[in-house]
């Protein structure tokens, strides 16, 4: 991946991708959790999906997470140049997110532990290795 | 609803390839026309037609078949991702089934060669989309979880392309008609990691339809092939909550209902047609469907279980990995392909005595669910 921004990009309200936004100096994943039910969202929905409760409150989640899968997509894709690496990451406590990973262009092995770190440039949202 | 009372009376395909020059119209004409001859009807005939497309046009489906005569009756299009075919499918048999219509043309078509260079481009207002998550994508990302969790081996993965590349030489319709080595699709252009080139389904342009009737009431009812259950469903939600793979559930949730309604177990079933949109699709299907346990599907591939010869053949007709995947056009190519087996038409790549025969198609695209759609239905020779 080329380059990491580490401010928060300007955002249209349709963007449909996780947001991020910077938090006391950390990078946070804001969504929703059911007031009811405690299912995490990245997306702030009117109702629980799991519950139907109405009570779902904004709610922010990370900085940490965990990675189920991940591959690096070689073939162009409309406005991006490949290689680069992507993962499903189960955010600690949050929901699980599909992010773009600062790094070699080499599969993250899952179970790796991740750190939201910012996002690419062209505003997605990414995440580094951290650990094991 | 038994599932008891529709038959298919007949089916028909284009060629499946990158044939860009023929256009939609000529294509829905090659496979509507052989539908039709084959189920001894005109296209005055039909009272309804439901169609599936995805990156078609407006109109296209009513341009596709008024030259030949489909016209004043109901045309509904469905949109199901890769399972728009066989939703198609699904809805003229219930349509059938519960008396709304007699005679109905199920259709598919895409002309993707007309959309597309290579790899579909991924749905920019989607959470996964949005940031370039192309098929290829969603599928090395399943490969990646199972070399972790079940020790899926490349060499496995590899052999769902030999055994299907295999199978399309014995059908003149399928794109691909050269076989491969397992070190031919394991040294092949890498697309997303640890999916090659070769494990992946090209693009293609084709028609297929499909005529569905009442049991028993073609002018030839020894043709028939009788629709003993179909299902559909959209997936459950696929969160942090979920070990399984994109996909998995799904199928195995769609084919569960589609096996209680028929009556009958995955045992029972001679021959399947399955979404092998890549390789390590093939193996998660195989599970999914019951074919063996979660985890075991490379296992299985490498045993020779479902490869013609072996007990319950998967992708006679070579799959989407040969013949392409036309998306709207693969449910009924599919379909049209377990038709050919049961009435023990299909030549070189035929399961000898085939009665029961399955057809699994699965569409994704969503971010956050387990899959757009799942259609699996049990079809039953009964001439």
């Amino acid at each position: 991946m080329p380059s990491l921004i580490t401010t928060p990009p300007e955002r249209a309200d349709a963007d449909p991708r996780p947001e991020l936004a910077i938090h006391e100096g950390r990078v946070l994943l804001t969504g929703s959790r059911c007031g009811d039910c405690g299912y995490p969202q990245a997306v702030n929905p009117p109702r629980c999906p799991i519950c139907g409760s109405h009570s779902i409150a904004p709610a922010t989640f990370g900085p940490k997470g965990t990675v189920f899968s991940s591959t690096v997509l070689r073939i162009p894709v409309p406005d991006r140049t490949p290689p680069f690496t992507l993962a499903y990451v189960d955010v600690d406590e949050g929901p699980r997110i599909l992010a773009h990973v600062d790094g070699p262009d080499e599969a993250l092995v899952p179970g790796s532990e991740v750190v939201l770190s910012g996002w690419s440039e062209h505003g997605d949202p990414v995440v580094r290795r951290s650990g094991p | 609803m038994t599932g008891a009372g529709t038959a298919i009376w007949g089916v028909g395909t284009s060629a499946f390839g990158k044939q860009t020059s023929l256009g939609g119209p000529r294509l829905a004409w090659q496979a509507t026309v052989e539908a039709l001859d084959d189920a001894g009807l005109q296209a005055s005939d039909i009272d309804a037609v439901y169609a599936g497309t995805v990156f078609g046009d407006p109109g296209t489906v009513t341009r596709c078949l008024q030259q030949i005569g489909i016209v004043e009756v109901p045309v509904i299009t469905i949109e199901n991702a890769c399972a728009s075919g066989t939703s198609a499918f699904h809805e003229a048999r219930e349509s059938v089934e519960m008396g709304r219509y007699e005679r109905v043309l199920a259709f598919g078509i895409e002309t993707m060669t007309a959309h597309f260079d290579g790899a579909i481009s991924p749905i920019a207002s989607d959470p996964d989309g949005a940031q370039g998550y192309a098929m290829p994508s969603i599928y090395g990302m399943s490969a990646t979880r199972y070399k972790y969790e079940f020790g899926v081996t490349d060499e496995q993965m590899a052999e769902v392309a030999v055994k299907n590349r295999r199978h399309a030489m014995g059908n003149p319709r399928a794109q691909h008609h050269k076989t491969v080595t397992v070190e031919q699709v394991l040294g092949s252009r890498m697309v997303a990691d640890p999916i090659t080139l070769f494990q992946c389904c090209s693009i293609a342009d084709a028609a297929a339809a499909a005529v569905v009737g009442p049991l028993g009431g073609s002018r030839d009812p020894s043709g028939e092939v009788a629709i003993r259950s179909s299902a559909l469903r959209s997936g459950r939600l696929w969160d942090h909550t979920t070990d399984k793979v994109w996909g998995w559930d799904i199928v195995s949730d769609t084919a569960a209902r589609a096996y209680e309604e028929a009556g009958v177990s995955v045992g029972d079933i001679d021959v399947f047609e399955v979404h092998d949109a890549f390789t390590i699709g093939e193996i998660i299907t195989t599970e999914a469907l019951g074919l063996c346990e979660l985890g075991e599907g490379g296992r299985l591939v490498e045993s020779g279980h479902t490869s013609l010869g072996g007990l319950q053949p998967v992708n006679p007709s070579g799959g989407l990995l040969s013949r392409g995947h036309p998306l709207g056009a693969t449910g009924l190519a599919q379909i049209a392909e377990i038709v050919w087996q049961l009435r023990d038409m299909a030549a070189d790549r035929q399961v000898p005595g085939a009665r029961l025969g399955a057809v699994e198609t699965m569409g994704g695209g969503t971010a956050g669910i387990d899959g757009n759609a799942c259609v699996v239905t049990v079809l039953e020779q009964v001439g």
